[in-house]
């Protein structure tokens, strides 16, 4: 009874895991060589099962930890560039400085770490951890090309649900620090929130209407670029990410020059250093949401052999570009003042915003139908 | 824990542990100095860390914060104050961490070695590095850096041992030891009203009008020289007459609050030069000066409620002397100097004198008086913060070590996202220019005074060679004329290039940062060509300058400013027109004409707000009568305004360099040093080189005071130089900086202003604190 129960779940799993596989045609040989070891082909078929894949390697785990890796340093040789330098090349100079974050990284991890007399003991240590579920989360709903940790026909409502817990995580950091600066950057947080969430969810909500659907797969096979059909809508996400993701010219509530940080001026060590990497996951986040719902996903010319894999190149690809955008904004703009932040917020945004609705009923109505 | 016990600590920190090569490894190359900029060699350390050297290179992200820094670079002079903050922000830092220090007065103080404010970085945190140089190049601030990664690898570097040599001495010969050059009266004869036979017919009809109508308040009117009149009363007159003067002629401003010691006559003078901006009294400066008993607690009317761009000065002065001024609100508390230093400015406050011959196997360690409290803790002014709450404000301390501050401290009361108060806590870089001047030869105080701005330090020196020429009434030959206002304006174009990337920087955009102090690199570039160091060159001397330029350095300078031009079209676009600095800059910040002459603040940006003084035009001196160039004036008066203002000034100037490029190559070459001055060296007219003590040890300047104003690149700089005509050291100077005078435009200016406008204020007001703090 127990055995034919176990079995019987078994099997079924393997029927999942087997049936949802990701085919790569210039893998084939070597799959099914490791199929013929003992526990090589549970392994292998294991690691291809698409939900797997996706979650711990890309576009989940795996790829943030590697972007994380990396991705600074793209940005500060090309942020260097821009500013007539070099930025970090010195470390490995063969590689061009390539593992800069590396060195970052160590170099975080045995630093001490300071817990000052005022702060919410408990909290303050908590938070940077816990910050992260709301950024890794998301990762689950998004689909690189065809492959999917969880399709969902409520996807993108998810994705915003996470999204919009971002600076709830921010505030309390701020909190649990209890100090001067960090309180102040805590409160400009918190307007922050208030200037963009509004525009951004109705932008999005445009595109839901111009695809018929919030299920981002089905949005992803459809290849459209939706900057095209609605760039109004694309635009505005695009403000609404930067402010989010507290990017310049919005980068208000950390305000460098002004707060010194603002909600993490007191963390160290280790603790800043899963700070910092923060907002280049929230950045990821958004800009793989941004390449699914307007710029077509997965689409592009498939690539010889590599089957499915080709959908995934082609996302990271496209996010990568969008990522690298949303950083370099940081060498082109000066800060605005939270005031001002407020009222593009409230007025400019929110009327693109609407503005983005009016156009998606347009190609809704013209095009006879979601798309 | 001691210092000397957290020596290398951190290294060890590193070098134990199974991880050790990693943890080496990652921290090696992960050195992230925290901003703590402590004096002027930190414009030095911008340079390193812009785009010209770019110290990213190594691994090393300036950051912020002093909690996610692991590196400290100390730039120079440790003030009293500055030791405390230094204490605290190493405290703060998580280990293992490391420090460098640079610049000679890092060390053993350099210059300023026996300045009553300084103390030595390492007496307050363990130094792993030093570097010297005043100021270190960019080249040797990054391979201190390297040195630094050397020692954590674990690398041995040694670095220079100098070697003693004996002197070398004759049998039969005795060597005799130096003794200081310094000739001092014994009873100095000090007398600030001495009359002169000057051709200054409108200023015998304006003292005329004085004597009428200030009949009974004063005790002596004196023409002292050309536009400058001396004007003697008692305290208890002061204020009547300081109210009509005010009221009936006009003199709207003060330019600066001075107090004499004269000990031996048991007196103080406590003297305030007065001037107005009506068109004819702007080259005109009163000295309004009364004397005061020099008993324990002197006292004396405050004119800060009638003239508020005394009240700073005042708080200075009472710093500094201990004369009270009844009536300004800061007398209860030190405004620029530490708590444990009292009067230091009094003549019979002694400061160490030079050693000309050391003890063997002594260290030489001068000794730093008053000693360091074990406490280094820095008060605020009583009171603040329970006031603050009872009004359910918020304060929040800016600085000393913050990313937007720079080496001052600014308290902020705010409500909500609004300024209710601003207040400075200068004295940060004050590192007593006005005492050591004291204590050295005329020609010893160039360099000295130059070190106050090294952002623009030909301005600086200008100032003070005028003074002395003008007290010797030297001509300056034709060349160096041109030379000087060359160099001038090339200072200028620097000064402003720096505040525009500190302004930038304050707005949060590096890439006008990087992309203005590339251009910078260019004008440095052009200085050392010319002079020989990139930022503290000593080049004016009295009489001209220190030697010709030749013709390929003017053709250089020529290229260089065509250069910059096309480099300044990028700027502008990244930059200026930026919409979003638009928007943060366009009707923030604004002080009106009145107001702007009310709280005192001077050049661009008094002429930003619609008030058409610029020294150059007013009382031209050196060769800018004969160029043909304009004065910028605006009347927005806001930040925008005022740095738009300077922006347009900048191109007058590059036209006042191409001029004067074009004089220089038709002048011929010779002559640069008057030759009255030069006596039996005339061969050294050329090039000082190897006589310029020959020249100028005895300088001697005659009896009285001597006050010139200069245009310097961020607006008047006045000297103001007492002698009393025996002297090879003069008795008093004075110096009011430019940016001493605009720290009052900047409070005034953020009232009800936004919180971060303030810091769009603070930049747009080019203030550079050791050239305020002197
Ligand atoms: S005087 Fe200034 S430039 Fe010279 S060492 Fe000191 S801080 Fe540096």
């Amino acid at each position: 009874m127990m055995q034919e129960m176990i079995s019987g779940m078994i099997n079924t799993l393997m029927g999942t895991i087997m049936s949802n596989q990701i085919h790569v045609p210039v893998l084939e040989p070597l799959i099914k060589l490791l199929a013929q070891l003992p526990v090589g082909g549970f392994m292998v078929s294991l690691l291809f099962w698409k939900a797997f894949f996706a979650a711990l390697i890309c576009p989940g785990f795996a790829t943030v930890g590697i972007l994380l890796l990396f991705f600074p340093w793209i940005e500060r040789k090309l942020c260097g560039r821009i500013q007539w330098r070099v930025g970090p090349n010195e470390i490995v100079w063969w590689l061009g400085g390539i593992i800069q974050l590396l060195a970052d990284t160590i170099r975080f991890m045995f630093q001490e770490v300071i817990v000052h007399r005022d702060a919410h003991r408990p909290y303050y240590l908590q938070f940077p951890f816990l910050t992260f579920i709301p950024t890794l989360l998301p990762l689950l709903f998004i689909p690189a090309g065809s492959i999917v940790a969880i399709r969902t026909p409520y996807a993108i409502q998810i994705i915003l649900a996470l999204v919009c817990l971002f600076p709830l995580f921010i505030l309390g950091l701020g909190w649990a620090s209890n100090s001067r600066f960090a309180f102040i950057g805590t409160v400009r947080e918190a307007f922050m929130y208030f200037a963009y969430e509004i525009a951004f969810i109705v932008a999005i909500l445009a595109m839901i209407i111009l695809y018929g659907t919030s299920d981002l797969v089905a949005i992803n096979n459809t290849g459209t670029w939706g900057i095209l059909l609605n760039p109004v809508a694309a635009f505005v996400f695009f403000v609404g990410a930067a402010m989010a993701t507290s990017r310049l010219p919005f980068e208000i509530a950390e305000a460098d020059q002004e707060l010194a940080a603002g909600p993490h001026v007191e963390y160290s060590g280790i603790g800043f250093g899963l700070i910092y990497v923060l907002c280049y996951e929230k950045a990821y986040v958004l800009a793989g949401l941004m390449t699914v719902l307007f710029l077509g996903g997965g689409s592009g010319p498939a690539l010889p052999g590599l089957g499915e894999l080709s959908g995934l190149i082609w996302f990271l690809v496209k996010t990568l570009i969008v990522m690298t955008t949303l950083f370099v904004l940081r060498v082109i703009y000066p800060r605005y003042r939270l005031d001002q932040a407020l009222s593009i917020g409230w007025s400019s945004l929110l009327s693109l915003a609407l503005v983005a609705v009016v156009i998606s009923l347009g190609v809704f109505m013209i095009g006879g139908g979601a798309i | 824990m001691a210092v000397e016990d957290e020596k290398n600590r951190n290294v060890h920190i590193l070098r134990t542990g199974v991880l050790s090569p990693l943890k080496r490894w990652g921290v090696k190359w992960s050195l992230w100095p925290c901003h703590f900029v402590t004096s002027c060699c930190g414009v030095e350390l911008a340079h390193a860390f812009a785009s010209g050297f770019d110290g990213e290179r190594l691994g090393t992200l300036n950051m912020g914060i002093s909690r996610q820094a692991n590196f400290i670079i100390v730039e120079g002079t440790i003030t009293r104050k500055m030791a405390r903050a230094l204490r605290v922000v190493w405290e703060q830092m998580p280990d293992p961490k490391f420090v460098e220090v640079i610049g000679a007065c890092g060390e053993r103080g350099g210059i300023f070695w026996n300045s009553y404010n300084l103390t030595r970085p390492s007496d307050i945190v363990p130094v792993d590095f030093f570097v010297p140089g005043c100021p270190v190049t960019p080249e040797a601030l990054l391979r201190g850096v390297r040195a630094v990664q050397h020692k954590i690898e674990g690398r041995d570097r040694t670095t220079i041992k100098f070697k003693k040599t004996k002197l070398p001495s004759e049998p039969g010969k005795t060597c005799k030891v130096p003794t200081s050059p310094k000739v001092l009266a014994p009873t100095p004869l000090v007398k600030v009203d001495v009359g002169r036979d000057v051709d200054w017919s409108s200023g015998t009809e304006l003292v005329k009008d004085l004597e009428s109508r200030l009949a009974g308040l004063y005790r002596r009117i004196t023409i002292t020289d050309v536009n400058r009149i001396a004007i003697k009363t008692t305290p208890e007159h002061l204020v009547e007459l300081a109210q009509k003067l005010r009221t009936e002629f006009g003199f709207d401003h003060v330019k600066s609050v001075n107090v004499i010691d004269v000990p031996h006559e048991r007196k103080f003078i406590v003297e305030y030069m007065v001037s107005g901006y009506k068109k004819e009294l702007m080259p005109v400066i009163l000295n309004v000066f009364a004397e005061l008993a020099r008993e324990a607690k002197p006292e004396i009317a405050s004119l800060a409620s009638l003239w508020m761009s005394a009240d700073y000065s005042e708080r200075e002065m009472h710093d500094f002397f201990g004369v009270r001024f009844a009536g300004n609100a800061g007398m209860n508390y030190k405004f620029i100097l530490a708590p444990e230093v009292n009067t230091p400015l009094r003549k019979d406050f002694k400061l160490e004198d030079e050693s000309y011959v050391l003890e063997d196997n002594v260290p030489y360690a001068p000794e730093i008086k008053p000693p360091l409290p074990a406490e280094l803790e820095l008060p605020l002014p009583e009171g603040l913060i329970e006031d603050a709450e009872s009004k359910e404000e918020f304060v929040v301390l800016v600085g000393p070590h913050h990313t937007g501050s720079g080496h001052l401290r600014w308290i902020l009361r705010i409500k909500g996202d609004v300024i209710m108060e601003v207040i400075p806590d200068p004295g940060y870089v004050h590192r007593t220019m006005e005492k050591l001047a004291e204590n050295r030869l005329y020609i010893q105080n160039i360099p000295l005074f130059e070190r106050a701005n090294i952002s623009d330090p030909i301005s600086m020196q200008l100032g003070y060679v005028r003074t002395i020429e003008k007290a010797l009434g030297i001509e300056v030959p034709e060349r160096a004329r041109y030379i000087r206002t060359m160099m001038t304006e090339l200072s200028r174009i620097g000064a402003f290039f720096y505040d525009s990337g500190i302004f930038s920087l304050f707005l949060g955009h590096s890439t006008g940062f990087m992309y203005v102090w590339a251009i910078r690199e260019m004008i440095l570039e052009a200085m050392v060509r010319a002079t020989g160091s990139r930022c503290t060159p000593t080049f004016i001397i009295p009489g001209g300058v220190r030697r010709d330029i030749p013709k390929e350095v003017i053709d250089m300078v020529d290229n260089f400013t065509s250069a910059i031009h096309k480099r300044l079209k990028k700027f502008e676009d990244i930059f200026i027109y930026n919409p979003v600095f638009i928007a943060r800059t366009k009707g923030v910040g604004v002080l009106s004409r009145a107001d702007a002459i009310r709280c005192g603040i001077v050049g661009p940006f008094l002429r930003a707000s619609g008030v058409e003084y610029d020294i150059r035009k007013v009382e031209p001196y050196d060769a800018y009568a004969d160029l043909d160039w304009e004065v910028t004036t605006g009347d927005a008066g806001d930040c925008l305004g005022r740095y738009m203002g300077r922006y347009e000034e900048i191109k007058e100037s590059l036209k006042i360099v191409k001029q004067t490029v074009d004089a220089l190559r038709r002048i011929p070459r010779g002559e640069v040093i008057s030759e009255e001055l030069l006596g039996d060296y005339r061969e050294a007219s050329e090039d000082i080189k190897g006589h310029m003590f020959d020249v100028y040890g005895n300088l001697v300047l005659p009896k009285g005071e001597w006050t010139t104003v200069t245009e310097s690149g961020r607006g008047t700089l006045l000297y103001s130089i007492v002698s009393d005509g025996d002297s090879n050291v003069p008795y008093r100077v004075r110096i009011v900086t430019p940016c001493w005078m605009n720290l009052r435009g900047i409070v005034e200016a953020s009232k009800g202003e936004r919180v971060a406008d303030f810091w769009a204020i603070y930049g747009s007001f080019g203030y550079f604190p050791p050239e305020a703090d002197r």
